[in-house]
């Protein structure tokens, strides 16, 4: 019982990274966070003829309505991240995979439930989380971020999180402050909501591990793991990650799910009624 | 292992033969057949349930509205001819239960009024002292068990009557009629839904469907005495843990010898009846399994052994607990409908299962979306954000009741395409449902968080949800379905099929009786599609005057096009092309297929209806707007007034107590401000 709730970030430096670690973490832990900085994705993005049917219609529209080529590339470079994320654990090529939004934002796998997303980016730092339990909700700061805690903290923490920051020094009130932020963003992205949701509404206890209401309750029974992650670069990394209890069997593969018994017996109906 | 003689167990038998006309009381629960007397439905006044000494002891109420009176004060004196015609509440009723439980109930013919009933009788749920309100259901939620006050008013209501069709004596006449009646159960609490009811059909749905005389009858019995049937699934592809594992029968002489295990079955202690998928023939193929129709009480220690009850983390009030079979030796006469057809037989039932489904988890929803009102409410004024997003949410549950409605009706209508529809709704709609749940999030703040108010709904659904909908395993059980059609939909139906039955989308249409032998499970045309289709002509064609009629257009257009463009696609697959069905590209189409289903039946609907706010084109296009966004489309902005006039509806509907659907129904909060 001593596997750590949320997995660290495994590095994928460009289309011929280990994908393997990918499925090997889906099917161990159920989710998975990867990282790159974006510029070593670059030489998959530029000139790329591949990178059209990669992207799709919608992202390659996106695309071209970029004006500043360094946020051209890197907004590729996160989409390929993905794509190749999301098509290790589906065990299809990567451009099979349509990545769309729902209506209020929230990026997912077209008609692939088995397994959500999420997305964050900071300087030169990408980050996808895939997980096939529940929702997941990845962010990254630099870990050095200054926050002006007296003009945030209303807006940031709750009255339970400020008694607790209250009785902290600077430099350890910095750490808390920069590691609540990336746990709050990573949550909010989870519920697919983003900065809608008030970030006073809840909170973190002192480890960043459990959900707290406002008055320091607890605010989930469970179904949600949280963690924090320093890479080397400086960055911090946030993962929300939501366990829906399916007790489901680990498979991901788009090759095998749909039901051989359904799918047998509707193909066979169909064929005959086609005749 | 059990020891095991050449000649095997004695043959333990089959529920069929030897099933009691009422069953005993449940060891588990200590009820079983205990009715109670109702009379014939009559108007009552506004009937607030009270609190029953010892069920629930809640803290005086600072308001005197609140407190729990005593039933002489609110219903005044029984013996009055004024107070005779109907039990004063069913936890009063539950008082008396032991001297009045021999009469059957006499239950009113016309559904509706049953469900108003059955609304009434679950009381006000907000009310902090009713013993059956959002307080208790939320206790009874944290001790992991169903409501005991709710599972009795359902029983002295003959709920399990609900669940049995009427040529086999029961009160199920069609599907759109019992989600009417699962609404006001599932508004409060889904795990009580699925554990006191509907699994039990879902269960019974095969014997139902191709059952012998006597298997039907028997679960008929069962079910209408309150009894419980479980569901032994067979092992499905991307299985959940209640879709995980097999059990295998071999032929043994004129039995069969059963074994395998299944860990996760909703009911399993208290079954009287089990409704097995098993299967019979190991080579792979669709005529691989069959049903058999087992009696567990008879089966224990026969073979049969009970697994230990396994916590969930969503309906955690439901007891899961599982089954294992070690050469459990069953007569062949177990055996429901033909050997190998097991397959077809759930293609056939689960069309059912996935439209109650959906139909009813919109009462659920609705909810929170009160509560989001109720909280957005007590802060003052409603801010633009939050307008937008309650009528968002009140738009979804209408579009999703649309195609809902539709299904729940074709079940009837249409018996040869549900199949298509049904597996569409129930892939899309509890998914859109879900992410509406989060949106309200957003409203509801730190309240969503609570555990004992109608705000505390929130997290609960967010639990219950997606255990009510199996996940990935559920959807993706859909896609089987819909998949392999979509080749031949687009080369045979799409723009050219004639659009269905007014009576689908019409304002409170009646149709003919379920006939579950009638489904068909494959072919039969797309209506939804015809449906889409046809209106978006004559939306072009004739317009729309009113400050809504560029948008429909435009909204119906884009839909159109991208039916269009799915039957382009859908056309460069062959059909029964195993490898091309099963790659990748196949699960977004069937996606896309769905966001169309629904927005064509929301398009018929708001055209069925000549008057009142769902003839007023705002919440379609509000509806079709968030469809049309999940499809990707690049829209114009909708109306100004649109938004504010969605949310006018929604808090009249509020005010008034009335629910968030089509029906717009009266609820039993209704004038409690």
């Amino acid at each position: 019982m001593n596997s750590p709730a949320v997995a660290p970030p495994l590095l994928m430096p460009g289309p011929g990274s280990p994908w393997s670690r990918v499925r090997q973490s889906m099917a161990w832990h159920g989710h998975v966070v990867v990282h790159a900085e974006w510029r070593d994705w670059l030489p998959a993005t530029l000139a790329d003829p591949t990178l059209r049917p990669l992207l799709g219609p919608r992202d390659w529209q996106r695309l071209h309505a970029l004006t500043d080529p360094q946020a051209r590339d890197r907004f590729a470079a996160s989409r390929l991240l993905l794509k190749y994320t999301a098509g290790a654990a589906l065990q299809t090529p990567p451009d099979a995979v349509e990545l769309a939004s729902k209506a209020g934002g929230r990026p997912y796998l077209r008609g692939c439930d088995q397994i959500e997303v999420s997305l964050s980016h900071t300087g030169d730092l990408l980050v996808v989380g895939l997980n096939r339990r529940g929702r997941i909700g990845v962010d990254t700061e630099r870990a050095d971020r200054r926050i002006q805690y007296s003009a945030v903290e209303r807006h940031l923490c709750t009255p339970d999180e400020r008694r607790r920051l209250a009785a902290l020094s600077p430099k350890e009130l910095q750490h808390d402050l920069v590691h609540t932020w990336v746990l709050k963003e990573a949550y909010t992205k989870a519920l697919g909501q983003g900065m809608r949701m008030g970030f006073t509404q809840f909170g973190f206890d002192a480890g960043h591990s459990t959900l707290l209401t406002p008055q320091g309750a607890p605010a989930s029974h469970g179904e949600w793991s949280f963690a924090t992650f320093e890479l080397s670069g400086g960055h911090l990394v946030g993962v929300a990650c939501h366990d829906a209890g399916y007790g489901d069997e680990g498979d991901t593969a788009v090759s095998t799910m749909l039901d051989e018994g359904f799918l047998g017996e509707v193909v066979d109906l169909v064929g005959r009624a086609a005749r | 292992m059990t020891p095991h003689t050449p000649a095997g167990p004695a043959p333990a038998h089959a529920a069929t033969a030897h099933r009691e006309a009422a069953p005993a009381p449940n060891p588990t629960t200590g009820r079983g057949a205990a009715r109670v007397v109702a009379a014939p439905d009559t108007p009552t006044p506004a009937a607030r349930p009270v609190a029953t000494p010892g069920t629930l002891a809640p803290a005086a109420h600072p308001d005197t509205r609140r407190r729990p009176v005593r039933l002489e004060q609110r219903f005044g004196d029984p013996g009055h001819p004024a107070n005779t015609s109907e039990p004063p509440s069913a936890h009063a009723a539950t008082v008396t239960e032991t001297t009045r439980r021999e009469a059957a109930p006499a239950a009113h013919p016309d559904v509706r009024v049953r469900a108003a009933r059955l609304e009434r009788l679950f009381g006000d749920p907000g009310d902090p002292v009713n013993p059956v309100g959002f307080r208790a259901l939320l206790g009874a939620d944290s001790d992991g068990e169903l409501l005991a006050q709710a599972e009795e008013l359902l029983e002295g209501e003959g709920f399990g009557a609900e669940l049995v069709p009427v040529f086999l004596g029961g009160r199920l006449h069609d599907a759109d009629g019992l989600v009417r009646m699962l609404r006001p159960v599932f508004r409060r609490d889904i795990a009580l839904g699925f554990g006191y009811g509907i699994t039990s059909l879902f269960a019974a749905a095969p014997v139902f469907a191709a059952g012998s005389e006597e298997q039907r009858a028997s679960v008929a019995r069962l079910l209408a005495s309150g009894g419980r049937a479980a569901i032994v699934h067979r092992s499905l592809a991307h299985g959940t843990a209640m879709l995980r594992g097999e059990v295998d029968a071999m032929p043994h002489g004129e039995d069969y010898l059963l074994r395998g295990r299944k860990d996760v079955v909703i009911n399993a202690e208290r079954a009287g009846a089990v409704v097995a998928h098993v299967r019979t023939d190991p080579a792979p193929g669709p005529a691989a399994h069959s049903v058999l129709l087992l009696d567990p009480d008879r089966l224990r220690d026969n073979g049969l052994r009970l697994l230990p009850r396994r916590p969930t983390t969503g309906m955690r009030g439901c007891r899961f607990a599982g089954y294992e079979f070690e050469d459990c030796r069953v007569p062949s006469d177990a055996l429901v409908g033909a050997e190998g057809s097991g397959v077809r037989l759930a293609l056939r039932t689960f069309q059912l299962n996935r439209t109650l489904i959906t139909g009813a988890v919109i009462a659920s929803v609705d909810t929170v979306l009160r509560s989001a009102v109720r909280t957005a409410l007590a802060a003052g004024t409603l801010k633009k954000r939050q307008r937008g997003v309650l009528a968002g949410v009140f738009a979804d549950l209408l579009a999703g009741d649309s195609c809902a409605t539709a299904v729940l009706r074709a079940l009837s209508l249409l018996p040869h395409s549900a199949h298509l529809a049904a597996a569409g709704l129930k892939y899309l709609v509890p998914d859109l449902l879900r992410d509406d749940l989060e949106e309200l999030a957003t409203v509801l703040g730190a309240g969503g968080y609570r555990r004992d108010t109608d705000q505390g709904m929130l997290s609960k659904l967010l639990r219950d949800l997606p255990a009510a909908g199996l996940g990935h395993a559920g959807t993706a059980s859909c896609q089987a379905v819909v998949i392999p059609q979509l080749p031949l939909l687009a080369r045979a139906s799409w723009t050219t099929e004639p659009e269905p039955p007014p009576a689908l989308f019409a304002p409170d249409a009646r149709v003919p009786a379920l006939d579950l032998a009638a489904l068909q499970v494959a072919g039969g045309g797309d209506f939804l599609a015809a449906a889409l289709d046809a209106a978006t002509t004559r939306l072009t064609e004739n317009g729309t005057p009113g400050p809504y009629g560029d948008i429909l257009r435009t909204l119906a257009t884009a839909f159109r096009n991208a039916l269009l463009d799915l039957r382009d696609s859908c056309r460069a697959v062959e059909p029964g092309d195993r490898a091309a069905l099963t790659s990748p590209v196949m699960p977004a189409l069937a996606d896309r297929h769905a966001v169309l289903s629904v927005a064509g039946a929301a398009l018929a609907t708001w055209e069925q209806h000549s008057d009142g706010f769902l003839a007023d084109p705002a919440w379609l296009a509000l509806a079709l707007h968030r469809l049309g966004r999940r499809l990707g489309l690049t829209l114009p902005s909708l109306p100004t007034p649109c938004v504010d006039h969605v949310t006018d509806e929604l808090l009249t509907r509020f005010t008034t107590g009335h629910s968030f659907d089509l029906t717009n129904a009266p609820l039993a909060e209704a004038g409690t401000p």
